[in-house]
């Protein structure tokens, strides 16, 4: 295991959920890719974190500070904020998917022609 | 490679075996035309994600998954799934579908070519003993020119702490407050608008009950 053979792993995530992106004719199948293409680049975030170091760490002379040292975990924090702008996400276009549903009776992202109803 | 931040064999066979579950369960979601189905297996590859997690020492942002991924969204899939009973004709795959595998592909092929020929900065380039102490060994704090600094711990240091990258979830914390404060307080903001905003999308307004 090294940082290239997970960024493997989340690029083919991403791959697959952009496929289903592409492919999918239901809103709601095209919302769960979304979820997956999230995820690998989610694993792709903390991967950089367990296998990349901050430049200030690199230097093999002088004195590691605190803050430098937590830099290495940036990572994480990031995907902290990938995990909740996600999940504002899907909770906002599963509301749409519902207002559709009620204004066309439809789920089909073909029918979704018109901003008003 | 530098022996602390090596991983044994046998984390890498769970790697392995996680990768294997996340990426079948993803296949799975994308192909099966049952909806229903699509969201199990969407849970399923969540939870070898979260796996995947934690096999990457980040315990906290494996937790995180499980709570907010398996735990909520999955289950707002489902239930957006069971209200919506399209499902026959729900899952019918779109006429492009040689049009979408080979974008899928040729990207996947592109990032698979760029992972592969750049020089990454690898964290085994770490030779300062006191970085090393402080990612993965013990590690004690002092106070130099106002300044924080990490050293080795020895065995006569009495308040030592474990490395950043094995322990991390206290280190997510305080970079959350010190270093992310006004990004982390702007996604409080940010949630509660979404759920006002979910609420007001989704509000019967009066007079639609009627058409």
């Amino acid at each position: 295991m090294n940082l290239e053979s997970v960024l493997v792993v989340a690029a083919t995530l991403f791959s697959i959920g952009l496929f289903g992106v592409l492919s999918r004719r239901n809103i709601i199948a095209v919302i769960m890719s979304l979820e997956l293409m999230f995820n690998g680049v989610l694993v792709a975030t903390i991967a950089f974190a367990r296998f990349t170091a901050p430049a200030a760490l690199l230097s093999s002379s002088g004195t590691v500070t605190v803050d430098s040292l937590r830099t290495a975990l940036s990572g994480h924090v990031f995907a902290v904020f990938v995990i909740a702008i996600a999940a504002a996400e899907t909770a906002l276009a599963l509301a749409l998917v519902f207002a559709f549903y009620r204004a066309r009776q439809s789920v089909e992202l073909a029918d979704a022609t018109q901003m008003k109803h | 490679m530098n022996e602390p931040f090596s991983t044994s064999s046998t984390v890498t066979v769970a790697f392995y075996a996680a990768s294997v579950l996340t990426i079948v369960a993803a296949v799975l979601v994308v192909t099966q035309r049952d909806l229903v189905r699509s969201v199990v297996a969407l849970a399923f590859s969540f939870i070898g994600v979260a796996a995947i997690y934690f096999i990457l020492n980040a315990e906290f942002i494996g937790i995180v998954q499980i709570l907010v991924y398996v735990g909520a969204i999955s289950i707002l899939i489902a239930f957006a799934v069971m209200f919506i009973r399209d499902l026959t004709i729900a899952g019918a795959l779109s006429k492009n579908m040689l049009l979408s595998a080979t974008a899928s592909v040729l990207l996947l092929a592109a990032v698979i070519f760029v992972v592969y020929n750049t020089e990454w900065v690898g964290i085994e380039e770490v030779t300062h003993p006191d970085a090393v102490a402080g990612l993965v060994g013990e590690y004690t704090e002092h106070e130099q020119n106002g300044r924080r600094i990490v050293r080795i711990a020895s065995s006569e240091s009495e308040d030592s702490y474990t490395g950043v990258m094995v322990d991390s979830s206290g280190t997510i914390g305080a970079l959350l407050i010190r270093n992310y404060l006004l990004p982390f307080e702007t996604l409080g903001l940010l949630l509660i608008a979404a759920l006002i905003g979910a609420l007001v999308i989704i509000r019967e307004r009066r007079g639609d009950a009627k058409n």
